[in-house]
């Protein structure tokens, strides 16, 4: 989430782009996706027969996740751009407007702001998943030995470490299925100016003028 | 197919322990069938982007 504005690099390479997103929410985005990446293969491969040392590797993984997380949520809320990512009425009418033009087999005659209603919800799907994987797995560092502390099994009962391995679980298996359809539209044709622009940062004015509402997303012009 | 994983505690009693790991297969192939249609849908329906 980044407040709006022009490149302002300067010079002809830079003429005509808007950014998209700044670098530390590109460096946050890219950091997240390594570490959940790790944690989905240390979690799962072990599972599925592939044997190795996989729990220090899991938890300090996880320990970079929640800091990474954090990091997000406190330069949001220092910079106030809560509001790019929040669903209003607008999103509800895009919404809408985006099962009409489906079901009549035409292109949404709406254009959305920085962000369509489908990447909130993806936003907010993955928020509520990491951070409810985050917690459990905080809660179950007290069940391994870490330069730290000694393991503590007895923190809470067995019937309720029972759910909070569940949520973790849960939370594990359902980032497998969101992390395929994230990774599949981010390399659709039609969607690769935005993993452009999470990986150099920026989109052109040109997509700018057509895939977004210039009153919905206030660039500098 | 189980949803969850369970054991018994020394008293007998039935201790939650987890999620089933049998569902990993379900989110892979629910990823699958996502993808796939998702695909088709824009291949064969769906009108071309701008």
């Amino acid at each position: 989430m980044t407040t709006p504005s022009r490149a302002n690099s300067g010079g002809p390479a830079t003429a005509g782009r808007i950014v998209r997103h700044a670098l530390p929410d590109r460096v946050f985005h890219w950091l997240g996706a390594a570490c959940v990446l790790v944690l989905l293969g240390t979690a799962f491969l072990p599972i599925i027969g592939i044997e190795f040392g996989w729990v220090t590797v899991h938890w300090v993984t996880g320990l970079v996740l929640i800091a990474a997380v954090l990091f997000h949520i406190v330069r949001v809320l220092v910079r106030g751009t809560l509001g790019s990512m929040w669903l209003g009425r607008a999103d509800a009418a895009d919404a809408l407007e985006v099962v009409r033009a489906t079901l009549e087999r035409k292109l949404p005659s709406r254009r959305p702001g920085k962000y369509s209603v489908a990447q909130k919800f993806i936003h907010h799907a993955f928020a509520v998943v990491v951070l409810t994987t985050s917690i459990t797995g905080s809660l179950m560092l007290a069940r391994i030995d870490t330069p730290w502390w000694q393991r503590n099994p007895y923190l809470l009962a067995d019937a309720t470490w029972g759910i909070v391995y569940v949520l973790h679980g849960l939370g594990a298996q359902l980032l497998i299925t969101m992390v395929m359809m994230h990774v599949y539209f981010a390399l659709r044709p039609e969607k690769l100016k935005f993993t452009r622009a999470m990986i150099r940062g920026w989109i052109t004015r040109r997509e700018f003028d057509e895939h977004h509402d210039p009153q919905r997303w206030q660039v500098d012009r | 197919m189980e949803l969850f994983r369970v054991s018994r505690d020394i008293y007998g009693r039935e201790v939650l322990q987890g999620m089933s790991w049998d569902l990993l297969w379900v989110f892979f192939g629910l990823g699958c069938v996502l993808i796939v249609g998702h695909a088709l849908y824009r291949l064969i329906l769906a009108p071309k982007q701008r």
